[in-house]
């Protein structure tokens, strides 16, 4: 945080044309590890505030956080949630004397009653003359043993390793500060499947389109460290092996924070620098977070298109179930095809033109359609058009799509006795609205928002392999192969 | 969380106790403390707040714990010893675990303490017993039979028998085996209403000052036995004492040890030890609970013997006993002397234990801190001192009195934020993160214009015009970043990084950002001639050159994306003298930010220039230079160019490798120039050989 933009000026309303970015107001720096509070989600950045969204996808102003001061960190423990914050330092007033605080709240809601901010406590401090600069903690309560570590520092000397006592949120008696990186800032703790992993941000910051802000991540077996690259390196040495950077117009990825979603199911949360779709501000970003031999991924937005929709339990792919139609093209060279040489003076071979939308959907019934998984041979009642349908809100990383084959308004849809289907037209009805999320495999699970018949919005039906051949819904199982799919654009 | 319990079941050293009160992390009350194995036991009963269906305006205490010292300023907590519910004759959850002692004889420890019976009503004593002083403690199933009441105390007298007091200035003789009354004890009958029982022992206090006397703390000195007690002269406590030559008594009043606490808390209790030659007297106060004396903490003054054997009445204090060292976090505001118009008030009166913080309200108010050891403290130091201002102003940190010699003084310019954020004054767009620090605890720092030695008084005194609050201090020594090169040649670190270099003092070279270091502009500006043999000199320590160069003026906020550089900059010409220094970094990496700090007019918007001299016994074939620096950087080995380091680089080890090249038979010279806008500029450099490794069977050799 050598210096901050201001980013929480009044700005007028702009609404994501795409499904690229957080639609609404996602503006925010530095924004801490999303928590939910009654079904809601919070995030909290620099300066003081943050933004809300009711649906994980829509974000609007109106978190309230007193204190100021920098990128904050936010974690429910038990029923209460526990703020983490520099007060001072950065750089910024106070120079490098910096004081990391502790507060709690029962609720994120400031419309609560109940919503009232304990007394902020100091937990570490830097005095600005030493290699140390105590802003951006990054918090972890440790799965396997309970205990409460806050990461932070900045590029003005070490990032230190700290413990709170989880119950207080005070400074774990005895405690003494560990430095275990150098040369990155707004760091995180996370745990993994025998790994503590140290996620740092790399790169300037601030610098609006110019910013290469980039967040890479060391890896450990004991949350003290050292915490090691892919090469071997340290990060106390400047090692870090990437995890995001810049792209899809989109420069200066800051600020990691992980949320599991669902066994198998996670986002990381950070920042943009600049977005060059939303006027080159400073938003919240909430990608899938993949892991690939142990190490964080970052996976990227869903992008609308037409795609192979493939599944990772045979392989086969989704169809309509429509009989197939033979193309009528000679095998070129007959079996002597396979001879080689023997054709030397044959005429240079010609593309085939793919069978299209128009030569069989004469041949396919006119009303509901039922599905079938088969042998992809990117044939048109093989081809889904994903499309986000803004209007429908979304869920942590996308929109909700609506599916149809490629060319029509065929779209799929849950049934009532919870099978899938298609049905001619999109209507916009909820049962035709998917929410697609990609995996930690970097497989996909296709989720219908509602399921005809049952109460509220679905979060446990998927997509599902009854049988190679077989498609149905439901529910969603990371462990196993009938719920994953893969979306590939093979055509 | 059973994790959590386990962590504080160990020995857990507490932060901040070299004042009163001592323990910080809880309330404690009826301080024993005893000598044993040359360290301080402190066994006192521990106050908690009073769980939901407890009367919530009484002393609550469910368990004991241990603490340790060897200096009366560093206490460790033990953890919990005894607990109400693991004792077979308290009724459970009574929560009246109350005065405790401790004793040592025959080879084990015996921890006395009372509480409610399960049969019986009243109080009775209890006794547990351990190998060590911070236990395990086994309980006795059954209490003591024959007392009936609180507050034990053992007596080991000169004449060979162990000796209980409790209650009101009760005494009978213990068995040989502590755990009864002797046999031989005075027996008397009482009547209580129509019922009447066996009383046994004497009561010590009868006839003398003891209106609701309770506990009673005998010890012997020089041929007396003196038995102190608290009692209630009008409406709180006192502590006075009797002295008598037989333990047993009879006893005679002497006076008071310590008078009511002024602030009207309703109990004091009390324990006495000689440690290392200086007596003491342990008592408790409420100070962490200052609208409910039932939650009260242990504190210690010294206490003196007159040349008659009577007692010096002891006034409490804030500061305590022992002395802190200087770089321990001291509670400032727990002085020893003030000036009329210093107050203390807690720093949060929902969550006491972060203690107190003393107000100077205007220029003239100081406080007095005794006894701060500075042994530990070198010339390289400064200190960090936890303050809030109303408004701007400035203090000192003095030596022994309001006019002595000044340690530190530390202005606070900033506190009262611009009138308007964007004024030029410290506006611009940093003055929008300007806050408004009036009243905000900030952590400040100075360097020490003068170094105390030995053990010394500290004085904060304000010297400026607005109110200012002080909670604590500290002093640190600054890490060594270098050492002055020797003269004998070294060797490369085991992981094949340079320490020796010959570092010039920094070039000013105003850049406030670093995504201006494309490869043009660094081959441009590296390549002009700052001074004369810039790219030959083989400088040695202490060489003097003379810059002369162009430098062209970076606007504010150029390169944070705030504004774009000018087309034509302004050019001015600058003249500096610089000097060469030869040194050896502690670190892997070469902290050019702090020798920037020590010698150079800047420490950002700099440009360095380093050299160092490679001595191999023959020619290393196919290695590359590895660099890694912060910020831009160049690097010539024997002349020719090597590697390029564009950007804004941070320092990462083996960032970036030159092609390979030979390190001839010989000397080597490597050169580099290091460029930085904001920022901690630094570098690291090894050489690495084809599958990797380290290169280290060189020399790096002092150019004396």
């Amino acid at each position: 945080m050598k210096i901050l933009r201001n980013i929480f000026a009044a700005s007028a309303l702009l609404v994501a044309a795409t499904a690229s970015a957080q639609s609404g107001q996602p503006f925010i720096h530095d924004p801490s590890t999303l928590a939910e509070c009654d079904g809601k989600w919070y995030t909290f950045g620099t300066g003081g505030g943050g933004i809300i969204s009711d649906d994980g996808w829509n974000w609007h102003s109106g978190a309230e956080r007193p204190g100021g001061g920098a990128a904050p960190d936010m974690i429910k423990i038990c029923d209460r949630y526990l703020c983490i914050y520099g007060a001072t330092g950065g750089g910024l007033g106070g120079g490098h004397a910096g004081r990391i605080l502790t507060m709690w709240n029962k609720t994120l809601d400031p419309k609560s009653p109940d919503f009232k901010w304990s007394d902020a406590v100091e937990v570490c401090y830097s005095d600005g003359m030493e290699d140390q600069d105590a802003i951006d903690p990054g918090v972890l309560l440790d799965p396997t043993t309970g205990r409460l570590w806050v990461s932070y520092g900045t590029y003005f000397g070490t990032i230190r390793l700290i413990e709170l006592d989880p119950q207080t949120g005070f400074r774990a008696a005895g405690n003494k500060e560990k430095d275990i990186a150098i040369d990155c800032e707004a760091s995180d703790l996370i745990y993994r499947n025998g790994y503590y992993y140290l996620l740092g941000t790399h790169g300037t910051c601030c610098d609006g389109v110019n910013s290469t802000y980039n967040i890479v991540v060391g890896r450990s077996k004991s949350v003290q460290g050292p915490y090691i690259d892919n090469v071997g390196r340290d990060m106390y040495h400047g090692g870090g092996k990437m995890v995001i950077a810049a792209g899809d117009r989109k420069t200066g990825a800051g600020h990691f924070g992980r949320t599991i979603i669902d066994e198998g199911v996670e986002v990381m949360s950070f920042h943009w620098e600049a977005d060059f779709d939303m006027g080159g501000r400073s938003t919240l970003a909430v990608r899938p977070l993949l892991w690939k031999n142990d190490w964080p991924v970052g996976g990227d937005q869903l992008k609308e298109g037409t795609y192979e929709i493939e599944s990772e339990r045979r392989g086969y792919s989704l169809e309509l179930a429509v009989d197939f139609v033979r193309m009528n093209v000679a095998r070129a060279g007959g079996f002597g095809g396979f001879g080689g040489g023997q054709q030397a003076n044959a005429a240079p071979p010609q593309p085939v033109a793919e069978q299209k939308l128009e030569d069989v959907i004469s041949t396919w019934p006119s009303g509901n359609i039922p599905l079938r998984i088969g042998d992809y041979m990117f044939r048109p009642h093989q081809k889904w058009t994903l499309t986000a349908v803004p209007e429908a809100g979304g869920y942590l990383s996308n929109p909700y799509f609506k599916i149809t084959i490629a060319g029509t308004d065929r779209a799929l849809a849950a049934t009532e006795d919870v099978e899938v289907t298609t049905v001619p037209a999109f209507t916009g009805a909820p049962e035709q609205l998917w929410r697609i999320e990609q995996l930690i495999d970097g497989t996909f699970r296709i989720m219908p928002k509602q399921i005809p018949g049952k109460e509220g919005t679905n979060t446990k039906y998927v997509l599902y392999s009854a049988g190679d051949s077989t498609p149905t819904l439901a529910e969603y199982d990371f462990n196993s192969d009938n719920s994953k799919w893969n979306l590939r654009s093979n055509h | 969380m059973k994790h959590l319990i386990a962590v504080f079941l160990m020995g857990v050293p507490l932060a901040l106790t070299a004042q009163n009160p001592v323990i910080r992390n809880q309330f404690s009350a009826d301080p024993t403390a005893r000598v044993f194995n040359n360290k301080v036991y402190l066994y006192p009963s521990h106050d908690i707040k009073p769980p939901v269906g407890q009367r919530q305006d009484w002393f609550c205490m469910e368990d004991y714990h241990v603490f340790s010292s060897e200096n009366l300023t560093d206490w460790t907590d033990h953890g919990m010893i005894v607990t109400q519910n693991k004792v077979p004759w308290v009724r459970p959850n009574s929560y009246s675990m109350w005065a405790p002692d401790c004793v040592y004889r025959n080879g084990k420890y015996y921890f006395y303490f009372p509480s409610s019976p399960n049969a019986g009503g009243g109080f009775a004593v209890g006794v547990a017993i351990a190998d060590s002083p911070e236990g395990p403690f086994i309980p006795e199933p059954e209490p003591i039979k024959g007392i009936n009441g609180i507050d034990p105390c053992v007596l080991q007298a000169s004449d060979g028998n162990a000796y209980i007091f409790w209650g009101n200035g009760m005494c009978a003789k213990l068995k040989e085996n502590m755990k009864e009354l002797a046999d031989d004890n005075p027996k008397s009958t009482r009547k209580f209403g129509d019922r009447e029982f066996e009383m046994v022992g004497v009561n010590c206090l009868q006839g003398l000052p003891n209106r609701q006397a309770e506990g009673p703390f005998a010890f012997e000195y020089n041929g007396n036995y003196y038995l102190t007690y608290p009692y209630v002269r009008e409406k709180t406590e006192v502590l006075g004492y009797a002295m008598s030559k037989n333990p047993m008594g009879p006893y005679e009043y002497k006076g008071l040890i310590m008078a009511e606490h002024a602030n009207g808390c309703w109990t004091n209790h009390h324990s006495i030890i000689n440690y290392k030659g200086q007596w003491y007297l342990f008592y408790h106060h409420n100070d962490f609970s200052p609208s409910d004396d039932k939650r009260r903490s242990v504190c210690i003054d010294k206490l003196t013997f007159n040349a008659d054997g009577t007692i010096q009445e002891v006034k409490p204090t804030m500061r305590g006993v022992g002395i802190n060292k200087a770089t321990e976090k001291i509670e400032i505001d727990r002085y020893s002397s003030a000036s009329s118009d210093v107050t203390t008030e807690l720093i949060d009166t929902v969550n006491t234990f972060r203690s107190y913080q003393a107000a100077l309200p205007k220029k003239g108010s100081w406080l007095c801190y005794k006894d701060v050891d500075f042994s530990d403290i070198t010339e390289d130091s400064y200190l960090i001192i936890s303050v809030k201002a109303a408004g701007n102003t400035a203090f000192c940190i003095r030596e022994k009195s309001a006019t002595g010699k000044v340690i530190a003084k530390i202005s606070l310019d900033n506190i009262v934020p611009p009138e308007t954020p964007n004024a030029q004054a410290g506006g611009g767009m940093m003055g929008r993160f300007r806050r408004d620090l009036r009243n905000q605890w900030l952590t400040q720092t100075a360097a020490l214009a003068y170094v105390p030695k030995g053990v010394t008084d500290l004085v904060v005194t304000n010297e400026g015009d607005a109110e200012i609050a002080v909670d604590y201090v500290l002093f640190k020594n600054r890490p060594k970043y270098f050492s002055p090169s020797t003269a004998a040649p070294i060797a490369p670190d085991s992981e094949g990084f340079i320490h020796r270099w010959m570092l010039l003092e920094p070039i000013n070279k105003p850049n406030s950002g670093n995504t201006v270091f494309t490869d043009s502009y660094l081959r441009e500006h590296f390549n002009r001639e700052y001074f004369k043999g810039q790219q030959t000199i083989l400088p040695k320590d202490g060489q003097k050159v003379q810059a002369v160069f162009k430098q062209e003026q970076a606007p504010a906020g150029f390169g944070r994306g705030m504004q774009q550089a000018p087309a034509q900059p302004e050019v001015k010409t600058v003249k500096q003298t610089l000097t060469w220094h030869a040194l050896d970094s502690e670190n892997m990496n070469v902290k050019l930010f702090r020798f920037a700090e020590k010698w150079g007019e800047q420490v950002y918007g700099v440009l360095f220039w380093a050299v160092t001299i490679i001595d191999c016994p023959e020619d290393i074939k196919d290695v590359r230079l590895a660099v890694g620096s912060n910020s831009a950087s160049m690097w010539w080995l024997n002349g020719e160019e090597t590697l390029l380091l564009s950007g804004d680089r941070r320092m990462v080890k083996d960032d970036a490798m030159s092609s390979r090249v030979t390190l001839k038979k010989g000397r080597n010279v490597l050169r580099g120039a290091i460029i930085n806008g904001p920022g901690m500029s630094d570098f690291c450099v090894r050489f690495l050989d084809e599958k990797g490794n380290p290169v280290t069977n060189y020399s790096i050799i002092n150019n004396k």
